[in-house]
């Protein structure tokens, strides 16, 4: 099943792209239904898809278990495939029935480097988002108590 | 005389059943009691309860406070002791992960979305280190529907 330019244009990530540039992505999305207790990502394992959430709700967990939930829609899961070294640095179960976007990484990394206005664009809110996950990924807060 | 012959000369035998039925008998009523204690403790635990409604049975048509009522399943209510077991064993704050695959272990039915109604409802929110933790006040407000529930 592949997308419309109307459903990216409402996420957050796709936002700030113009129709040309929706129009180029639009291809490359595939609609995924998804049931309770599905993982989507391993942790360890070759970052290939990139997930956008459409309904439903994730799990995201990290190195210590570390973990936080996705509840919205625009909500991203794996990050990795844009992002050195390109191996998921966390596994992605969902909680509930759901529906995603997916894109293979690959195509979504030829896509970013091909067209650098694009890239940018897209880049910039995926830094913020990786930005605000990193302390899940490195346990910044510090040690646990016990 | 000896033997079988004095035990009935001296009415033995009428002494020993009569001795034996009070020792059963009392062993009956002795399991009669242990078995109703449970309902002693209850009644001693909402004695407070009891008091206020005999000293204010005035207040009753007296519209009763509003609680905040948590939006959470019925279904999810009750499973939520077994769940809170489950956090006591491990100590908060807890990594939600574990909590998730102690619960599949325990064969507690659709644990994900069990794990996401708390989390919605917010009996178990993010502590700031990546761990969670259960919230006292959704807890207690529970308790408070079931204690409801149960004397409805």
């Amino acid at each position: 099943m592949s997308t419309d330019i109307q459903t990216l244009k409402s996420l957050d990530l796709f936002a700030d792209l113009n129709f040309g540039e929706l129009e180029q992505i639009t291809p490359l999305m595939h609609l995924m239904k998804v049931t309770e207790g599905e993982v989507l990502t391993r942790k360890g394992e070759p970052a290939r898809t990139f997930f956008i959430i459409l309904s439903g709700n994730f799990m995201l967990s990290f190195k210590e278990e570390r973990s936080f939930t996705l509840h919205n829609k625009g909500n991203i899961i794996g990050l990795s495939t844009v992002v050195t070294p390109f191996r998921y640095t966390g596994t992605a179960v969902a909680l509930t029935d759901g529906l995603v976007l997916l894109m293979q990484g690959q195509e979504f990394l030829r896509l970013i480097q091909s067209n650098s206005v694009l890239g940018d664009k897209i880049m910039r809110k995926i830094n913020k988002i990786v930005s605000e996950r990193m302390p899940y990924m490195t346990g910044g807060w510090g040690k646990r108590r016990h | 005389m000896f033997g079988f012959e004095a035990i009935i000369a001296h009415d033995g035998l009428g002494i020993s059943v009569i001795g034996i039925s009070i020792v059963f008998v009392s062993l009956i009523l002795l399991s009669f009691a242990v078995s109703r204690i449970h309902k002693l403790i209850g009644l001693w635990d909402k004695r407070s309860k009891y008091y206020n409604r005999s000293k204010k049975p005035q207040q009753k048509d007296q519209k009763t406070p509003s609680v905040l009522v948590p939006t959470l399943p019925q279904d999810v209510q009750r499973v939520s002791r077994q769940f809170k077991l489950l956090i006591e064993w491990m100590g908060e704050p807890f990594p939600l992960p574990k909590l998730l695959d102690l619960s599949g272990k325990c064969g507690l039915s659709h644990p994900h979305s069990t794990i996401n109604e708390f989390i919605k409802c917010e009996l178990i929110i993010p502590a700031e280190n990546g761990y969670y933790i259960l919230n006292k006040q959704v807890e207690e407000k529970i308790l408070l529907l079931e204690e409801k529930r149960s004397s409805a």
